[in-house]
């Protein structure tokens, strides 16, 4: 049984439902790391993508285009992300409650409105969405591994294009050095002038936007349609991969990837006769043992380093 | 009770009140908005609950798990730790209690008291995992405590899927409970887990503000820092909250599968979890509230159920007026402009007394 | 006859009023600022600075420069008074102001973003722009290396704000205000973090500036410096400005004596002291922060029985870093500190309290009290798991509610009820509540660090007398303060300590003058190794 999955695991099929898996994952985290940045923890990730689903789903029905519908479901996003900075900023309330709000607007609120809009309860079936347009690369499919990269949706591509992105937001902008300003030293962006606040909100309004990227995804690709339990807590896996990337675009990736892997794997397994409900607990069992892992070991690294210096003052070297 | 203490109070009341007013605000919208029949739909969401005693007694019944997992998610609250797997405790708790009711048999009461004891054990063990990761490797405690849940909601369901399920029935269930374990109802319709649930609040209460535990974990919800000054061990009261938040969700858990059901039957997180965060916030995490804020939510609950089945408006709708009351209830800045008005009067009036009085005193 | 003190300021100021008007880059009259809690941070000062001159901001803390100098960058407001920038009459109602008038500021505590590069620090807020959208590092570094070649202020442009030496970090500072066209630049305490080597580095850097026209306010207490560099000097006390004078003209005597000084002498009345033997034993602490600055050396001093050791100095010079190595987890580079016999080093608090240590933070809101409980919450904090406080499971109300009760009436505590919330008192009720804890929990050691600073004067006198009535019933107490009058008047022996180092002791504080406190505190002199040994009791 061990070499049928390890056979399976190095196959082209596995590390394209690897990438498959894994974008949504990878917009929420890189959603989490941009408010993480600017010093606002967005944990309503998972409400924002079930939000942005249902919201896909139906402006693609009533526009039919799919186009259209990944464009809505960004702009809900927006505005979510833009609704929580106004309730933090302006009223106070607390960022993290504020994000347990828009999770428990995301379970049954989207419910809701899926009832509203379509007469149905559970799903979505009944009206015509529209589906991302797969994209096949002529000769890239041909070859095995790197196979893998063609016959993606276009979003999958955009999920890791947007790694880029965010890496020149961050790195290459002005709004960028803005954000990790004012993440970093809310008294050093006070003393140049900036406005925290509205840096704050541009920064909770793209995080809005690129979770709502992940939820079209989820209800336009991966499954046909919007059903009430589709997210499946993957924006709170998000949370994890970031909190593991430490805000970094590329290291953010990399632990999406992780967790991606970690999920494709549960669903080659089904066929094994290992219980699948076990398997599914891979995913976030890593999660847990990965993130108490990254934590230990920075934890012990500021240890170290802390020794370090204070041992190189007694040796005498000049400081 | 000192005028700005009061003021307070009075303050506190009335930013409820218009959190809840906005909400409810914000559902009327809705309803006119989608219904056939609004102010029908309205009518039962808001009044029907009260229409009978049968109603009545129904909101007492969902009152039950709340009112656990309110107590649950308040003494964690109190110490800050935003530990959100209350949710997968009460699966939990739920299950392991099934399991002693199937296979354990025992004498009546002590099979209830014996398989709500296990659910509390195991809840209480498996709360150590996030909070002990939390002390010990500084891993975020809302983050694996939401992992938890789902780890627990798939075990649970292997163990109820292939170890577990009576094959004889159709859809996914148990075996049947015994009779022993089954806690009986006081009237037709309402269990004595409500007693139960309510003898807990005052056990929490007094456990919070009458024991050095519960003020341990109160004065580190407070001020950390100061709490170690005083000589407090942070670390272990952390996760001391924790276990216990598992072990009253557990037990929540325990009673409502024991009070309601014949078998086990639960397969995905129930829910309860969750509204155990906004009691908390409604009760301010004071456990004497938290029977006034489950009674107000059951209340909702049960007036959204009768408004879904015999109107056009989905229950759902109750999530929707959580998530809003979520977000003005924790307004600290909410009607701000407003308490400046009324410290200003207050203010105002207390000067015009002590003038009254010095007036007096003068002619005397 | 020797000129009084207002005598003197009275010459000084005339001189000036005689000087022909010199082009003063700015000007400050009759500046007026109260705290909200009641404190006169500055009263009626007078403040003006030529152009082109290095101008010292001198006062112990508490005096008003700092004060002084946040009005004029615009942090905060003053009540009356008028401020002249190059003679046009403003009023800065934020440092964005200020800074577009050519004022910049480099503030003690670095304002810089840590994991960014010295060149995007610099250019935060004004990034020069590629295509309208990214940013153009290339310019922001030749930006960078531009103003660092024309004042000499060496820095990496790419390195990273975390990865570089404070010394270096505050040339960024300076270099961040030049950029954004500062001609008058503030610098705060700017030596306070800095090695001697960076100092004179600094010191040499300042002067290039000064030549390019510049202007420069330094706030600082420490005199050699000021002699080193500064044309003139403003010195500040207790709010009031002790007027402007010539540094070539004044010698660092004259200048103690302005800047260390009490107007009105507060004295306690006390029994002699009759200490005994040491409860406390501190030998050889040595202690290098994680900047490389050595903040303890070598020091070693007990504390007896029976009497109040105070430790003066100007902050900054060892105190906090003394303070934190005896109750907290911070542990120094080498050393050791023992209670009566027993090592104390890296103890946990719940440990050093049972073993007799009580503790009054300078910091109260955040280590000595919890705002938002009651007053009986805050009292029993540190006991509340005694026996006599619990009955079984449950606590003992009537016990604690009689505890609460006492202390309240013993400390004089004003307040409606025990159930009141801390944070509804003032600030000197706050204090006595901390007091009474701490006080009432039977040390044997008593560390009180800044205890009556920003509280009223009846809660001040009484938490005093409490100390000195302790101390007499045989209690080590070991004061911390920056409050002359406290450190003098109610210490029986007290320690001076500057730069990290222990510059006299006193065993007798009865015949100490100010004016010889204020030399060992601003670091003119040291007493011998053998005076200083003498603070070691067994």
């Amino acid at each position: 049984m061990l070499q049928q999955i390890l056979s399976s695991v190095f196959s082209t099929d596995f590390l394209a439902s690897v990438f498959r898996i894994t974008a949504p994952i990878l917009f929420a985290a890189l959603a989490s790391a941009v408010s993480e940045r600017a010093g606002v923890a967005n944990i309503g990730l998972e409400g924002i993508m079930m939000i942005s689903a249902l919201s896909g789903v139906l402006f693609s029905a009533w526009s039919q285009s799919a186009f259209v519908g990944v464009l809505g479901a960004a702009l809900m996003g927006a505005l979510i992300g833009l609704m929580m900075g106004f309730f933090y900023l302006k009223l106070g309330t607390d960022i993290i409650l504020a994000g347990i709000a828009v999770n428990m607007l995301g379970g049954g609120g989207t419910i809701f409105f899926l009832y509203l809009f379509t007469g149905e309860k559970g799903n979505s079936a009944s009206i015509p969405s529209k589906m991302l347009p797969t994209v096949d690369i002529p000769i890239l499919k041909n070859i095995p591994v790197l196979g893998a990269l063609s016959g993606q949706s276009i979003l999958t591509y955009v999920a890791f294009l947007c790694v880029i992105l965010v890496f020149i937001l961050f790195y290459k902008t002005p709004l960028g050095l803005k954000i990790r300003a004012v993440g970093e030293n809310r008294n050093a962006a006070d003393s140049v002038g900036l406005s925290v606040n509205r840096v704050s909100y541009i920064a909770l309004a793209i995080s809005g936007i690129l979770a709502g990227l992940g939820g079209a995804y989820m209800s336009m690709y991966y499954s046909m349609g919007f059903n009430a339990n589709m997210v499946a807590g993957r924006g709170f896996i998000a949370l994890a991969a970031q909190a593991m990337g430490r805000g970094e675009p590329l290291g953010t990736m990399l632990s999406s990837m992780l967790f991606g892997a970690a999920d494709a794997l549960r669903n080659n397994m089904e066929g094994t006769g290992l219980p699948s409900q076990l398997v599914s607990t891979i995913p976030y069992v890593i999660t847990i043992i990965g993130l108490s892992l990254y934590t230990a070991s920075t934890m012990n690294k500021a240890k170290r380093a802390r020794k370090n210096r204070a041992l190189r003052e007694k040796k005498g070297d000049a400081v | 009770m000192n005028n700005e203490k009061r003021l307070d109070l009075k303050f506190g009341i009335i930013r409820g009140a218009a959190a809840i007013l906005v909400s409810i605000g914000v559902a009327a919208v809705l309803i006119f908005i989608m219904s056939d029949t609004p102010f029908e739909a309205l009518r039962y969401m808001l009044i029907s609950p009260l229409s009978s005693s049968r109603q009545i007694f129904g909101i007492f019944e969902r009152m039950i798990p709340l009112m656990f997992t309110g107590l649950a998610v308040c003494v964690m609250f109190s110490a800050n730790q935003f530990n959100l797997a209350a949710e997968g405790c009460v699966l939990l708790g739920g299950f392991m209690s099934a399991l002693c009711a199937i296979y354990i048999p025992m004498p009546p009461v002590i099979h209830v008291i014996f398989s709500t004891l296990i659910a509390i054990i195991v809840c209480g063990a498996v709360m150590m995992v996030p909070a002990v990761l939390q002390t010990k490797l500084g891993a975020n405690v809302m983050v694996s405590s939401l992992m938890l849940n789902y780890v627990i909601q798939y075990t649970v369901q292997y163990f109820l899927v292939n170890k577990f399920a009576d094959k004889s029935q159709g859809a996914t269930m148990s075996l049947p409970f015994l009779e022993t374990a089954m806690i009986p109802k006081m009237n037709y319709q309402t269990s004595w887990g409500f007693v139960i649930g309510l003898v807990m609040v005052l056990l929490v209460s007094i456990f919070m503000y009458r024991t050095r535990w519960g003020y341990s974990i109160r004065m580190v919800g407070i001020n950390q820092k100061f709490s170690g000054y005083s000589g407090m061990k942070v670390g272990g009261i952390v996760v001391l909250c924790q276990v216990i938040g598992g072990m009253l969700s557990g037990m929540g858990g325990s009673v409502e599968i024991l009070g309601y059901y014949d078998r086990f039957k639960w397969r995905l997180l129930p829910g309860y979890g969750w509204n155990g965060v906004t009691i908390a916030i409604l009760a301010k995490n004071n456990p004497i509230l938290v029977p006034f804020a489950a009674f107000f939510l059951a209340y909702l609950s049960k007036g959204c159920v009768n408004m879904s089945i015999y109107t056009d408006v989905p229950s759902e709708m109750l999530e929707v007026i959580q998530a809003v009351i979520f977000l003005f209830f924790a307004a600290e800045n909410f009607l701000a402009k407003y308490r400046q008005k009324m410290v200003v009067k207050q203010a105002k009036s207390e000067l015009k007394h002590t003038d009254a009085k010095a007036a007096r005193e003068v002619a005397k | 006859m020797e000129r009084s003190v207002w005598g003197q300021k009275a010459l000084y100021q005339e001189k000036i009023m005689q000087t022909p008007e010199a082009a003063n880059a700015v000007e400050m009259r009759g500046i007026t600022m109260i705290y909200p809690n009641g404190i006169t941070a500055n009263q009626n000062v007078d403040f003006s600075v030529r152009t082109g001159e290095i101008h010292a901001l001198m006062g112990e803390n508490g005096a008003g420069k700092s004060t002084l100098m946040k009005i004029l960058f615009g942090l905060e407001q003053a009540e009356e008074g008028e401020i002249f920038v190059n003679g046009e009459k403003v009023r800065f109602t934020s440092p964005h102001a200020a800074i577009a008038k050519g004022i910049g500021m480099v503030h003690q505590h670095f304002m810089l973003v840590p994991s960014l590069t010295v060149a995007e620090n610099m250019v935060l807020g004004i990034e020069p722009k590629k295509a309208g959208l990214f940013i153009d590092y290339a310019k922001a570094v030749s930006l960078t290396k531009e103003y660092s070649e024309k004042y000499n202020l060496v820095v990496d442009p790419h390195a990273k704000i975390a990865d570089i030496p404070v010394g270096v970090k505050q040339k960024v500072e300076i270099l961040k205000a030049l950029v954004r066209g500062a001609k008058i630049l503030i610098l705060d305490e700017p030596t306070a973090v800095l090695t001697t080597q960076e100092t004179e580095e600094l010191f040499k850097q300042l002067l290039l500036l000064k030549d390019q026209g510049f202007t420069i306010i330094f706030i600082s207490h420490k005199l050699k410096e000021i002699k080193q560099i500064t044309d003139r000097i403003t010195i500040m006390r207790g709010g009031k400005s002790m007027g402007v004078h010539e540094t070539a003209g004044i010698t660092e005597q004259e200048i103690s004596r302005l800047m260390v000084g009490r107007d009105v002498i507060l004295s306690v009345k006390k029994d002699a002291a009759q200490p005994t033997h040491a409860v406390l034993k501190v030998r050889d602490l040595n202690y290098t922060n994680e900047w490389g600055k050595q903040m303890l050396k070598n020091v070693s001093f007990s504390v007896r029985r029976g009497e109040i050791l105070g430790i003066a100095g100007v902050e900054g010079n060892g105190q906090s870093e003394l303070v934190e190595m005896l109750f907290t987890f911070e542990q120094p580079n080498s050393g050791q500190v023992q209670l009566n016999d027993t090592d104390i080093l890296g103890k946990g608090q719940d440990e050093l309290r049972k073993l007799g240590i009580s503790y009054i933070p300078e910091d109260r809101m955040v280590y000595g009290a919890a705002a938002a409980a009651t007053i009986e919450e805050n009292l029993i904090s540190d006991r509340f798991t005694q026996k006599k406080f619990n009955k079984g499971p449950l606590f003992n109300t009537i016990a604690i509610q009689q505890e609460s009760d006492r202390l309240i009436k013993e400390y004089q505590v004003l307040a409606h009820s025990r159930k009141q919330r801390v944070q509804m008192l003032s600030g000197g009720n706050i204090q006595k509540v901390v007091v009474a804890r701490e006080f009432s929990a039977s040390p044997q050691l008593i560390i009180a660090d800044q205890p009556t600073r920003g509280i009223d004067v009846g809660a001040t006198e009484f938490i005093r007398k409490k100390m000195v009535e302790l101390s007499r019933g045989g209690i080590g107490v070991l004061l911390v303060s920056a409050d002359l009058n406290e450190i003098m008047e109610l210490s029986d022996s007290l320690i001076v300590m500057y730069n990290g180092e222990i510059v006299a002791y006193f065993e007798d504080t009865s015949s100490l003058a100010d004016f010889e406190m204020g030399e060992y505190m601003l670091g003119l002199k040291k007493q011998s190794e053998e005076e200083i040994r003498g603070a070691m009791h067994e």
